[in-house]
């Protein structure tokens, strides 16, 4: 059953936000994942396990049975289904546009790799004190 | 195309065709003006700079709204085209008309035809204005997650410092690869997932205050309508470029808000380019063709303090900009009234500040001293760490004044009335404790002030002899039942130290505390033999020798990470003279954090002098400084290494990790434990950097096994590894920390 990577359906938004709390705890138990969507918004203990459920039918998510508590974890990096996603038109049509629209502690422009280069030099330089 | 045709004689389009062409030297001019001034004030403050590039950027849409304005007054007059419907059709047919005219007139005449293709422009650019807009707006719903509720709690404090009255959310986003503020009236800081592993709580603090100084400013806004001057004046290079301007300076003030908070540019200068390097890390990074603006962001962070400029230059530039203004106006076509731009000069002269910088630098740690005295004295014993940082990051006396009432209040045990309870038992403790307890040295500072301000009176003194008392607490919070506490007065000078041994207090000199790592010199070799378990640190000391030799102390103090200091006492509650010492390494390592610091980074070492050890009557020996206690850098775990290596004896947990290659990163952790047949207790922590607890294990491993071993998945990044074993028939801990970065 469960489907070959690259024919992984691409999630649903809520399905995404369970995907994003196993991305940022790591695997997690249920109720790790319901606790920290409540904090957010309210939703049911057993909407989130129904969706465990299925997203792990759909291979989404992986099951992990060895103990008590079962323990599910994300089947694919982060990056996977962002690439995924970037199928999203709004996102890619309008994320050049988007981009200037938020204010970042970076500028929306990543670094090149001449300067990625300084950047690690001050860095060593900041750590030895020579700065 | 009639429709059209007919439209593009009318007086409106003819005034824009003008407007737009007109607007072409306009916005060259006020963006030579924001390059003239930027020249002059390369050294002046961000905001004064943004300011001046915010002002010509305001001037811009101004200046096309007024030369429009004139354009149509004036229209009729000067419309040459003289248009009969009869000859319209086929001119509009024709596309350029039967003879065109490629004369200076015929040009002029035919302005009008940009009016069309300029609001094609302008929709364009605003409908995708608008399509980002709903584009960012899904972000704060899509692939987020929030996060544990302490750094909404920091961050609320942190908004509070910057008195931001609406509520900033904090959000884990899976769409994001920097840290981002979107939203006005509702903002919300987007963090890239993993963003929180692998940088220090200071780090992230300084990445959220940045953001907060954006919310502080109105700058989501302000961005907002740059963008709608963007997409109407979309067709001039110098708009975008003053634009680009505006952006960068925005950043720089930001970044200036950061360091007057934080007060350490080159960490918070370390921070931005840790981030950017995380984010060329992530897999699909693509890295920009040209280099971006971090590095020249860091370079003006780093190079404070800045050269200062001479009192003249305000006035030679407003000069300048006259000079430049009026030439401007010289070279307006005579025919052209001239129209009351004078607004936008105008407003860029009164951006100009009226004198040269100076940084308020002179914020530092220099508290006044009733303020000083308050923290270090008053309240030295009861004040939490992060009520210490809290108050030592205030800036005026206003605020202190505020935080010590707060203080107060928080500990008031009845709210509601006007007397403050605890504060009052508090002041009369230090009063009894001055009083009673004094002698060289001040009542409060010596053991008995500490221990009576902190837990108050006893419920029981007995003194067995005129130079022993033994202190008896009922009960104490956090630490147990039927607390004994022993103080001896060891000088006879009537200074009585908390001990269990005599001479366990003197060993422990303050200044020791600095120590690192600890040599056992070679020249008291018998006295610690091979077979001795030694306590290394804050759990130091005194286990079991062979029968024949004496009880060995060795008082080696060493730096404890204060995480790991509060885990295992909230864990192991050791006993209470061992908590009081824990603390008191916690403070002296507060205070010696920065003296540290450099000392590591420069790789200075520390050498404190050694005594003598002492034979005591009753046949053990105590040692003040068995060797020399050298401080070199080291962790605590490599400095138990180097002791054992010293005594020739193996460690009795040893930690290694193994990591897996398969998709999902499991470690495992093994811990080695020397068989001696009895049963230990395992616990183990890993932390991110930034002491958030990942993954935590616990254990009882019976005697027989030597090895035990763990397996935890963990994501992406650097954290922190703690494992403990404890014997709990001897009480004997191990411990070891060390690092794990997984990738």
């Amino acid at each position: 059953m469960p489907a070959k990577p690259n024919q992984l359906p691409r999630p649903t938004d809520a399905e995404l936000e369970i995907l994003t709390v196993l991305w940022s705890l790591g695997p997690s138990t249920v109720r790790d994942v319901h606790e920290t969507i409540t904090r957010r918004k309210p939703m049911q203990y057993t909407t989130v396990l129904k969706m465990l459920q299925i997203m792990a039918e759909k291979g989404l998510v992986e099951r992990n049975e060895e103990q008590r508590a079962h323990i599910y974890s994300a089947s694919r990096p982060r990056e996977w289904t962002q690439q995924q996603l970037a199928g999203d038109l709004l996102q890619r049509a309008f994320g050049g546009s988007a981009k200037s629209l938020m204010l970042g502690a970076l500028s929306a422009q990543p670094a090149s790799r001449q300067e990625l280069a300084e950047l690690r030099q001050f860095l060593e330089q900041y750590e030895k004190g020579t700065l | 195309m009639n429709y059209l045709a007919s439209w593009i004689h009318s007086s409106l389009a003819q005034a824009l065709g003008w407007t737009l062409a007109h607007f072409v030297w306009e916005g060259a001019a006020l963006a030579l003006m924001l390059a003239a001034g930027l020249r002059l004030f390369r050294y002046a403050p961000a905001r004064w700079r943004y300011a001046m590039a915010g002002a010509i950027l305001g001037a811009m849409p101004v200046a096309f709204a007024v030369t429009l304005a004139v354009m149509r007054a004036q229209q009729p007059a000067a419309t040459p085209w003289h248009w009969t419907p009869g000859l319209a059709i086929p001119v509009a047919d024709a596309g350029i008309g039967p003879a065109p005219r490629f004369t200076v007139q015929g040009i002029l005449d035919r302005l009008a035809w940009l009016a069309p293709f300029w609001m094609l422009g302008v929709v364009f650019f605003y409908v995708r204005g608008m399509a980002g807009w709903a584009a960012v707006n899904r972000l704060r719903r899509r692939g987020v997650c929030s996060l544990p509720s302490e750094w909404q709690a920091r961050l609320d404090e942190l908004a509070a410092r910057l008195r931001i009255a609406r509520p900033v959310v904090l959000l884990e986003s899976c769409f994001t690869d920097t840290p981002v503020l979107i939203g006005y009236l509702r903002p919300v800081i987007l963090l890239p997932l993993g963003c929180l592993t692998g940088l220090s709580a200071g780090q992230v603090e300084c990445i959220l205050l940045h953001e907060l100084a954006h919310v502080r400013r109105h700058d989501y806004v302000l961005n907002l309508m740059q963008g709608l001057v963007e997409g109407l004046l979309f067709y001039h290079p110098a708009v975008w470029w003053v634009s680009r301007v505006v952006r960068a300076e925005r950043e720089n003030c930001c970044d200036d808000a950061v360091v007057e908070l934080v007060g350490d540019a080159r960490s918070y200068a370390a921070t931005l380019a840790r981030l950017e390097q995380r984010r060329a890390l992530s897999p699909q990074a693509a890295l920009a063709a040209t280099g971006g603006n971090l590095m020249k962001r860091i370079r003006r962070l780093t190079l404070e303090p800045r050269r200062t400029q001479s009192s003249a230059a305000p006035a030679v530039t407003a000069g300048l900009l006259l000079v430049l203004f009026a030439a401007c106006l010289a070279a307006l076509p005579a025919k052209l009234p001239i129209p009351k731009r004078t607004r936008s000069p105008k407003s860029v002269l009164m951006a100009v500040p009226p004198q040269p910088a100076q940084k308020s630098q002179a914020r530092a740690a220099d508290l006044a001293t009733p303020y000083r005295k308050w923290l270090d004295e008053d309240v030295a014993y009861i004040i939490e760490d992060g009520e210490r940082t809290a108050y030592l990051k205030l800036v005026t006396d206003d605020e202190r004044e505020n935080f010590i009432e707060q203080f107060w209040k928080r500990r008031d045990p009845t709210p509601d009335t006007v007397q403050n309870e605890f504060k009052e038992e508090h002041y009369r403790r230090i009063a009894f404790a001055n009083e009673h307890f004094a002698s060289a040295v001040a009542g409060w500072k010596t053991d008995r002030g500490r221990i009576y301000i902190t837990y108050g009176p006893p419920d029981a003194i007995a003194s067995p002899d005129a130079r022993t008392i033994h202190w008896t607490y009922r009960f104490i919070d956090g630490i147990g039942n039927h607390v004994v506490i022993d103080l001896v007065d060891s000088q006879g000078n009537g200074e009585f130290h908390m001990t269990k041994d005599p001479h366990f207090a003197q060993a422990a000199a303050p200044q020791a505390k600095l120590g690192v790592s600890v040599t056992v010199a070679a020249a008291t070799p018998g006295v610690i033999g091979v077979g001795d378990v030694l306590r290394v640190g804050m759990l130091t000391a005194q286990i079991t020798p062979p029968p024949d030799s004496s009880l060995v102390q060795v008082d080696a103090v060493i730096l404890k990470q204060k995480a790991f200091i509060e885990g295992l006492l909230r864990r192991y509650q050791p006993s209470f003279p061992e908590v009081l010492k824990a603390q008191d390494e916690l403070r002296a390592f507060e205070q010696h954090r920065d003296e540290l610091e450099k000392a590591q980074n420069s790789g200075l070492t520390y050498q404190i002098q050694d005594s003598q050890a002492t034979v005591l009557p009753d046949g053990k020996i105590s040692v003040a400084g068995a060797g020399e206690i050298v401080a070199a850098g080291l962790t605590p775990y490599q400095l138990e290494a180097a002791l054992d290596s010293q005594l020739g004896r193996r460690p009795s947990c040893r930690v290694s990790i193994e990591q897996s290659a398969s998709h999902t990163r499991m470690v495992t952790v093994n811990v080695a434990l020397e068989p001696s047949g009895e049963h230990f207790h395992v616990f183990g922590e890993v932390t991110t950097l930034a002491h958030r607890v990942v993954q935590s294990f616990d254990a009882d491993v019976n005697g027989q096994a030597t090895v035990f071993a763990k397996t935890v998945p963990l994501r992406v990044g650097i954290y922190r590894l703690v494992v403990v074993v404890k014997n709990p028939a001897t009480g004997v801990v191990q411990n070891s920390e060390s690092e794990i970065t997984v990738d």
